[in-house]
């Protein structure tokens, strides 16, 4: 099934994603092709089938108790980041 | 009287761990061997995006100090191994292949990291693959693509090209690469080498970077048989870390391998082999492959896997839906790239927007498009249906056959470049590989034979859910009886 290059702009800001204008149309040509191919599932009887979601067999393992652990690695985790204020991570504007 | 230093590349593990653990061998002896010779083949491969020679040294002399006191080393002791660039080991860069993780360190060991650190494994590096895992051939590696050991002109296969071209020119007895959709058996095959792909919930995912979490697993590869399943067992079992991980995951006992075939039964899905497309080279050492079987005593029984056409279609979305989500936490606030720009909104979309490939684009996008509002029913939600009925399709071949055999790719080894520009034309290498991904059971690309060009050709066989045993004692049957995995390539002949 095709795809325009408006669709691609939506999907883009729903993923927070910037595509390059420059590359729109192949991004929109090469999704279009992709989703033409998987259009064959559409010709599938699907009624009475469940969907997969965990292909894990058996019963689901105990929980742990929900109890508060100490973070050892949290220095260095803030190690990391582009742009550190103490124990925060600073960020531009949020609008 | 111990091998030259030269020779320690060509044992096995086994040997290795063996060797060092009776005191027969330094683990530095053994070490320097290795290093030695991706000092001499990792820059014309690009196997490696990270090396530890001075981690990999300390660690051995480490090892060396404990046996002098006379503690007992691990079943790994002193073994060289290789990890794909998606798996965090701690203060070591972890790229994934991408370039918005350039420079980033974990604060953590991944689960299977430690695991190795307890057997007395040598970590040498991490190793180049397709970013974030996406990719059939290591050329989506936003670094530079790696190259088969067996042409270098030719791809290694991917996702985990890397850690598969390590093992195949020996700059490591052992690797880790992850399999998602074939990642680690496509370019086993390619390689010439063995690669594992466990039983979903098997091996721990815990410091695995995430693509698709239903899918993903971390594989083992290796030379031999015997040395897959000593890889697989310091590696598997329940992690409390990732409640996906299962405790019938237990151990091979590695003499078990040794029981040959009589009496196991061996599926052929006919329906899958009568497709277009499959290499005239492969078709040949597939009907080899089973009648050497039969000889040694198995039986082979006809069996359909009618629902695996619709395998490359349901993957595409199911993966990249996951994936859509997954890769949503690289958005330059916490680690990684960041991209200044505007508010917070413009610097998420242009730190995704610089730091991910095309290829990553692509499938993040798809799988946004695909659970997105008024279309989730007639995509994901329809994927996993069809996931359902390929489960089923390989849980009813199962109660007939003990294991099946199957190719693992359509084509040996491609040329670099070759499928780049189509993306689609990529995908469809993965067409055997996908639907043991997609039903969550076990599957192994073993070493099965050249084509005309000399290029290594790779089959699979799949099991019951936690039989990585069974797969592995027929494999070891095969290698038994066939010198294709003993072939070394060209370039790990060299002496220095």
């Amino acid at each position: 099934m095709p795809i325009d290059v408006s669709t691609v702009r939506k999907i883009a800001a729903l993923a927070r994603l910037r595509v390059e204008p420059a590359e729109e149309e192949r991004m929109a040509r090469e999704l279009g092709a992709i989703l033409t191919y998987v259009e064959q599932l559409q010709a599938l009887d699907l009624e009475e089938i469940e969907p997969t979601s965990q292909v894990t067999e058996g019963a689901p393992p105990a929980l742990r108790p929900d109890e508060a652990r100490p973070c050892e690695v949290r220095d260095e985790a803030l190690a990391e980041a582009p742009d550190r204020d103490g124990d925060y991570f600073r960020v531009p504007q949020v609008v | 009287m111990s091998p030259a230093t030269s020779d320690w590349v060509e044992r096995s593990a086994e040997e290795i761990a063996e060797s060092v653990r009776e005191g027969k061998a330094t683990a530095e002896e053994v070490t320097r061997a290795f290093l030695a010779r991706a000092d001499s083949t990792a820059p014309r491969l690009a196997t490696f995006l990270h090396r530890m020679p001075e981690e990999a040294l300390a660690s051995a002399r480490a090892l060396d100090a404990r046996r002098a006191r006379g503690e007992r080393l691990g079943a790994l002791a002193g073994v060289p191994i290789a990890l794909k660039d998606n798996i965090c080991t701690r203060g070591i860069p972890t790229t994934c292949g991408s370039r918005i993780l350039e420079g980033y360190r974990p604060p953590y060991d991944a689960h299977v990291v430690e695991r190795l650190a307890a057997s007395g494994a040598v970590v040498v590096g991490k190793t180049n693959c397709d970013e974030f895992a996406m990719g059939s051939s290591t050329e989506n590696s936003a670094y530079r693509p790696t190259r088969n050991p067996w042409d270098l002109a030719r791809v290694p296969g991917g996702s985990s090209g890397g850690s598969a071209a390590a093992v195949s020119a020996r700059e490591a007895a052992l690797s880790l690469g992850s399999d998602t959709g074939g990642s680690v058996r496509q370019p086993a095959a390619f390689c010439g080498v063995y690669g594992l792909k466990p039983t979903y919930g098997a091996v721990s995912r815990y410091g695995l970077v995430a693509f698709a979490s239903s899918l993903d697993q971390i594989g083992p590869f290796a030379r031999t048989a015997r040395d897959t399943a000593l890889l697989f067992n310091a590696i598997c079992g329940r992690d409390a870390r990732d409640m996906t991980s299962r405790p019938e995951a237990v151990p091979i006992a590695l003499d078990s391998l040794e029981r040959g075939v009589k009496g196991l039964s061996i599926g052929i899905p006919r329906d899958i082999l009568a497709g277009e497309g499959i290499a005239p080279a492969i078709r040949a050492c597939f009907e080899r492959a089973a009648a050497a079987l039969r000889t040694a005593g198995a039986s082979l029984v006809d069996v359909t896997l009618p629902h695996a056409k619709h395998a490359i279609a349901t993957y595409y979305l199911v993966a990249t839906a996951e994936a859509s989500s997954n890769l949503a936490r690289y958005d330059g606030v916490r680690y990684g790239l960041r991209a200044k720009d505007g508010n917070l909104t413009q610097m998420y979309e242009a730190t995704r927007g610089q730091g991910f490939g095309r290829e990553v684009k692509r499938r993040i996008l798809l799988g946004t498009y695909a659970l997105s509002a008024g279309y989730y029913d007639a995509y994901y939600l329809r994927a996993q249906k069809v996931r359902t009925l390929i489960r089923r399709d390989f849980a009813t071949a199962l109660e007939k056959a003990d294991a099946l055999l199957f190719p693992v790719t359509p084509t040996t080894a491609f040329p670099i470049g070759e499928k780049v520009d189509d993306p689609l034309a990529m995908y469809l290498n993965d067409i055997f590989s996908i639907p043991a991904s997609l039903a969550g059971v076990p599957a192994l690309s073993f070493p099965a034979g050249f084509d005309e060009a000399g290029l290594p050709i790779g089959l699979q066989l799949a099991g019951r859910p936690f039989q990585e045993e069974t797969l592995l004692r027929v494999a070891r049957a095969y290698e038994a009886a066939d010198d294709a995995a003993a072939r070394i390539p060209a370039i790990a002949k060299e002496r220095a």
